[in-house]
């Protein structure tokens, strides 16, 4: 049973998309993601409590934060979906509301195309899975940390406690039985879209078609393909915003470290003869003293 | 596994089984961020997300900035060791065999350091269980496996006259002073191979500073061990050009970092600003006394500790900084923005 998250009327209007296969790295068809709409987000929460259910993740504690109705915080080791709300003095584009609007968004690990996580770590525990998505496995991970420095959206961590690095699986174990991961089952109003990913991308461009036209021209996507992030080039989670990267906590133009390392490489290179010379300096130049 | 109905999952072993991705996490302990009191979506020019870190800082003991000093220290050595060893005169014999045992303390002292960090440390071995260019972490644990190995090959058929196995000696002391300058130089690679956005901009000038710090350290334990005059001059023109070149290097990371007022603050303000000016005095205090008119051993000596300290309090003031880097979201917006500016 494949299931792809759509409403009907949209399912009729993609009827004719035939997603093509997209060859880049030799991977097939069988690219799965998600697409968080956050113009439709209403701050339920209930992607985030489907997460902890069906992946068992414990409690982060009960406290208020102050910051609107965020009092989960970030994403984490023990928490791999996070509703953001920000509170802003201005209307929503489009309406007529007054000065006041709500902006919620319900992040994930982007899954990115060129993972800084998977490139980094020096274990292999973390792997691209058959459906695209980053997988860590966690009887091979063993807690060095590299990863948690290498994400450029903050989104992997160690815990603690348990001493391995953890992030959303894209529920790897429900995928792997056909069904659509706990987050996006449970979203209510399809903010959360899960499918595979050329679908997504088509349903996401007539999405901010639509928003355009009704005057949201706020709307765009973030994160969609290579052209739009050259640093990740495109993530497997994307997401249609309303407002700069920044005010959801997004970084407005990430790189995966490993993109431009090899001007450290170089510099390495460069530090590596200096060091040779210098030592066969000092052996030699010790010669010529004796002799003065 | 026990029954948990307090952790925040609910659920009740007796009619569910704990088989999730994550049954097996602790209950970590709660944060408790401060309280916000004003609209964060007011601020349009410059916005964050309540001013909270977009990054995870990095989660690193500080076993991690003492590795860095310790691995430099030993693969300078093992370097300085295959130069003598290329020499080949007897008078440098003494110095070849510190230079190997310098190296194979600090490599094994090293090694230590890096498995406590982990947060599996019986797992430590999985390090060599792939070969990953990508990941200078996995680079670093194949060097760091190769170069001690090297040296302690050396050493043990130093003393042989003939034959195959002084070739293998000869062989492997030139292998470890490879290695050393791969050890003494990755960790640069290590900390810029990242998206802390001080560590991300300083990315061609950090392979260069610790380099030079490890050749400033490695001159500094033999300022405090070597006898002899031909030993003294080479380890005191290596240790004191080392000096120079992570005083220099320093500068420049400041500079360079400074680019970005928000990228280059952690160097001025706070705990690593404190430790990175303490380390600059130091390193500096430490040329002073090595150009110090009347060659003594007492003066050789303070340059000794005073460059073995600058170094050590410059690699924690690196890591440091990456924290508090880390933890300013407006370090990484405003770095990416410039960034995006400057587009070539």
């Amino acid at each position: 049973m494949q299931e792809v998250i759509v409403s009907p009327s949209e399912a009729l209007e993609f009827e004719h998309i035939v997603a093509h296969e997209d060859t880049r790295n030799g991977r097939g068809a069988n690219r799965k993601g998600f697409f968080t709409d956050t113009s439709l987000c209403i701050g339920c929460k209930a992607c985030e409590v489907a997460c902890k259910q069906w992946n068992q993740l414990p409690g982060d504690g009960f406290f208020f934060t102050g910051m609107s109705y965020d009092n989960t915080v970030q994403l984490g080791a023990s928490t791999w979906r996070h509703v953001a709300f920000i509170e802003r003095p201005m209307a929503l584009q489009g309406q007529d509301a007054g000065a006041f609007s709500w902006l919620m968004s319900s992040d994930v690990c982007k899954h990115c195309a060129r993972a800084g996580c998977l490139e980094s770590c020096p274990t292999g525990a973390i792997i691209r899975t058959e459906f695209d998505t980053v997988y860590v496995q966690p009887d091979v991970c063993n807690g060095c940390g590299y990863c948690v420095v290498n994400c450029p959206f903050g989104v992997i961590d160690r815990h603690a406690e348990d001493g391995r690095a953890w992030k959303c699986t894209l529920c790897y174990d429900r995928l792997k039985e056909d069904m659509a991961p706990a987050c996006a089952k449970a979203c209510p109003t399809d903010s959360i879209k899960f499918g595979n990913l050329e679908e997504l991308k088509e349903i996401a461009h007539q999405r901010v078609d639509r928003l355009h036209e009704n005057g949201v021209q706020d709307a765009y996507l973030y994160g969609a393909d290579s052209k739009q992030q050259p640093g990740t080039e495109g993530l497997n989670a994307f997401f249609l915003l309303l407002d700069k990267p920044e005010v959801y906590n997004l970084p407005p133009d990430p790189v995966v470290p490993t993109k431009k390392v090899g001007e450290s490489w170089r510099a390495m290179g460069a530090a590596a003869a200096g060091i040779a010379a210098l030592a066969l300096a000092a052996v030699f130049g010790s010669r010529m003293g004796e002799r003065t | 596994m026990e029954t948990v109905l307090s952790d925040g999952r609910d659920i009740d072993t007796k009619i569910a089984t704990l088989t999730g991705e994550a049954s097996h996490q602790l209950t970590p302990a709660p944060h408790q961020p401060g309280v916000w009191e004003t609209m964060p979506g007011a601020q349009r020019t410059d916005p964050t997300y309540y001013d909270r870190p977009m990054l995870k800082p990095s989660v690193w003991k500080p076993y991690i900035p003492a590795y860095y000093f310790v691995g430099g220290a030993a693969g300078a050595s093992l370097a300085l060791g295959a130069a003598a060893q290329l020499d080949g005169s007897h008078e440098l014999d003494d110095l070849i065999q510190r230079c190997h045992w310098t190296g194979i303390i600090g490599s094994s002292i090293a090694a230590v350091l890096l498995i406590s960090d982990l947060g599996r440390p019986s797992r430590f071995l999985f390090m060599l269980r792939v070969f990953r260019p990508t990941s200078p972490m996995n680079m670093g644990a194949w060097i760091l496996a190769v170069a001690p190995s090297a040296a302690v090959t050396a050493g043990l058929f130093a003393r042989r006259t003939n034959g195959i196995l002084q070739r293998l000696g000869e062989v492997a002391g030139y292998t470890s002073g490879i290695f050393g300058l791969a050890l003494a130089t990755y960790t640069g690679v290590l900390v810029a191979n990242t998206a802390v956005p001080i560590w991300q901009e300083c990315r061609r000038v950090l392979p260069i500073l610790f380099g030079a710090s490890a050749v400033a350290s490695a001159g500094s334990i033999f300022d405090l061990l070597v006898e002899g005059s031909r030993t003294q001059r080479i380890t005191y023109s290596f240790g004191l050009a080392g000096r120079v070149a992570e005083l220099t290097a320093g500068l420049a990371m400041e500079r360079v970092a400074s680019r970005v007022p928000s990228v280059g603050r952690p160097l001025k303000r706070g705990f690593s600003g404190f430790l990175w000016r303490a380390a600059t005095i130091l390193t500096a205090g430490s040329i002073v006394a090595m150009l110090w008119p009347g060659q003594k051993r007492r003066t050789r000596e303070i340059a000794g500790i005073l460059g073995l300290g600058g170094s050590l309090l410059m690699r924690f003031a690196v890591d440091e900084a990456g924290k508090a880097s880390a933890l300013d979201p407006r370090a990484s917006f405003h770095q990416q923005r410039s960034d995006l500016s400057n587009l070539d």
